[in-house]
């Protein structure tokens, strides 16, 4: 209580002696090149709206001839008289992005385009002319009808690649089609069963090494050289920062024989590269 | 592409002109103003004031120091191009309805609307360009130096040919004449449109050699200059506005859409309120770029071939700076050629 007394009362607060005002304007400099402007100011509604641009400099160098270049440094007049540089925001804006790509049998392609779209409502449609056909033999049945279902192993479909971190997302949409497409279609529609078999997932998992404490400066092919020497690598996925394209720092190695695997594990785990000393283990499966 | 867009009008767009050095953009619309934008980011320059009426068109002088407009206030302007400023005005019994520079700039030629007992005509008027310091710019002739009487059917639309040796007219009947800009007489008249379907825009090839209009009969077509002959047909779905010839690719733009008084009972998809772009020698349609909420009144392409811009009856201007994929495409034969 008397701690309080002496003091202003907190909802007098230094901030709310002026409404009117604002915070001054933050300009804070990335360490990828793009500046990032905080800025503060009263909307329509009178309220205080913070407003952060992240901003890029690029510098584009064009040559024009003289009298163009005279041009640029005309004034303003009428209307625009006196008006700051730079296109305003109530006579110039940006539209959508307009993809125009010139064919010569536009016709075709564009009502075929009307007709996907027509389609797209009834997931009955899209799957009336579908059959039904087993992963094992190709035959007209369920795959779990299938008569040599404990004999063979369900044929791979080569665009199924393992666990990529990279395109897991992408692939669990399905094949582009902004359609929905339900779970158990996904991946064309062998990831169901095919978990339960167990048999690509783990075997490619068992492989895989999990590398950290790379520089960021590193290059997937500098990997690839690197790991290749202990036997064929399948797969160098080394993750990025998605707006500076710098390493982030950790890479995943899988190699095609477990046997290879080990023997990189041991010799390059505690090897120096590039100013830093790689920690190399094999990757946990990820649940 | 993403395109800029303009929204200095309030009301439809009526024709919009590039420089000859394609850094700048002249706009002009029934609301009685005229703008001029730079090209490069859609940013405003300045506005022309002092028409009394819709604007109907808009020319800019090949060396980008004069502007001259027509209106439906009887006049055509004259505009000092940097500072804004009327250097001449120009009085007619009616309404203007085309202007266009000679192709040195000497001459400027006016059409003039078929109104209240008046002919139309088409009027040529010289122009002077001071001391080239932009001095005595307001120096000019006060009665143009040749009347073109259109007798049968007036002119809507009027251009100049190659070293301004004929001035190419756009009927409303459809055909299309052959003037001598000298002697004012008539050397040839075409019925090349059918009959009755007016002639909305008449462009040129950069050396003014043939040109391409475009008609209410849903059709373009590009003619010779020197004999009217019709050297190709761009057939097209709906009536014509505007058609544009590009540089550095062999491909022509046509603009139209529905008449303007049809639009409210149609949906946007089904008024083709869409610039198409056709192959200028295989006469095959390539593409089409949507964005207007209305039909497109006026096509201008960038002198060098590096974007176009479109005025519609919305009353926006777009600007579109194409891709990489526009360049790049070419029929088989053209690749052929280009491998010999």
């Amino acid at each position: 209580m008397s701690r309080l007394g002496n003091r202003a009362d907190w909802a007098d607060d230094e901030e709310f002696d002026d409404p009117s005002a604002l915070p001054a304007q933050q300009v804070i400099t990335n360490k990828d090149g793009t500046k990032t402007v905080i800025s503060y100011r009263f909307n329509d509604d009178n309220k205080k709206v913070k407003v952060t641009r992240r901003i890029k400099t690029t510098v584009v160098r064009e040559n024009v001839n003289p009298q163009v270049a005279e041009r640029r440094s005309w004034a303003k007049f009428g209307n625009e008289k006196g008006h700051a540089a730079g296109p305003s925001f109530d006579t110039t804006s940006v539209g959508e992005n307009i993809i125009f790509r010139p064919s010569i049998n536009w016709k075709a392609q564009a009502k075929e385009a009307e007709k996907d779209g027509g389609e797209k409502g009834s997931m009955k449609d899209q799957l009336k002319d579908k059959k039904v056909k087993c992963r094992i033999c190709s035959g007209e049945h369920f795959t779990a009808r299938c008569p040599f279902k404990d004999t063979m192993a369900p044929v791979e479909e080569p665009s199924t690649g393992g666990m990529d971190a990279g395109e897991a997302d992408a692939g669990g949409l399905g094949a582009g089609k902004s359609s929905y497409v339900p779970p158990h279609l996904r991946n064309g529609g062998a990831a169901g069963g095919e978990k339960m078999g167990g048999s690509r997932f783990e075997k490619d998992d068992l492989a895989t090494l999990r590398v950290t404490n790379v520089s960021e400066l590193a290059e997937e092919q500098e990997l690839r050289d690197l790991f290749e020497r202990f036997g064929r690598v399948t797969r160098v996925f080394l993750a990025r920062d998605r707006e500076t394209q710098r390493a982030k720092g950790f890479a995943f190695i899988s190699y095609a024989d477990r046997s290879d695997a080990v023997r990189a594990c041991e010799k390059l785990d505690g090897f120096g590269y590039r100013h830093l000393i790689l920690r190399v283990e094999f990757a946990k499966r990820s649940t | 592409m993403r395109p800029i867009l303009l929204s200095g009008h309030e009301r439809s767009l009526t024709q919009i002109r590039f420089n000859r050095d394609g850094d700048l953009l002249f706009s002009v619309a029934k609301d009685k103003i005229v703008c001029a934008w730079w090209s490069a980011n859609g940013e405003r320059l300045g506005t022309y004031n002092g028409h009394q009426g819709a604007v109907w068109t808009v020319d800019v002088s090949p060396n980008t120091v004069l502007l001259a407009t027509g209106s439906a206030d009887n006049t055509v302007r004259l505009w000092n191009i940097k500072t804004g400023e009327c250097v001449k005005v120009w009085d007619f019994p009616t309404a203007v309805k085309r202007v266009a520079f000679s192709p040195d700039g000497s001459q400027l030629l006016a059409v003039t609307e078929k109104r209240m007992g008046f002919l139309g005509t088409i009027a040529v008027l010289d122009i002077n360009y001071g001391d080239g310091q932009l001095g005595g710019l307001d120096q000019q002739a006060d009665e143009p130096a040749l009347r073109i009487t259109c007798n049968d059917s007036k002119a809507t639309v009027a251009g100049w040919s190659f070293l301004a040796k004929y001035i190419i007219a756009g009927h409303e009947d459809g055909s299309v004449s052959q003037y001598d800009p000298k002697s004012g007489e008539q050397l040839a008249n075409v019925q090349v449109h059918e009959f009755d379907h007016q002639i909305n825009d008449i462009q040129f090839s950069p050396d003014r050699t043939y040109f391409l209009t475009a008609s209410k009969d849903k059709s373009a077509k590009l003619l010779s200059a020197r004999d009217l002959n019709i050297l190709k047909t761009y057939p097209s779905d709906t009536p014509l506005n505007s058609a544009s010839i590009t540089p550095k690719k062999e491909y022509v733009i046509l603009g139209g859409g529905q008449a303007a008084m049809d639009v409210t009972t149609t949906s946007a998809r089904q008024g083709k309120f869409e610039a198409r772009f056709y192959h200028k020698v295989f006469e095959d349609e390539i593409g089409r770029v949507r964005g207007h909420f209305g039909p497109l009144n006026t096509i201008d392409v960038h002198p060098a071939g590096t974007a176009y811009a479109s005025g519609g009856e919305d009353g926006y201007v777009r600007i579109h700076h194409f891709d990489k994929s526009y360049f790049d495409f070419m029929y088989e034969v053209e690749r052929e050629q280009m491998r010999k």
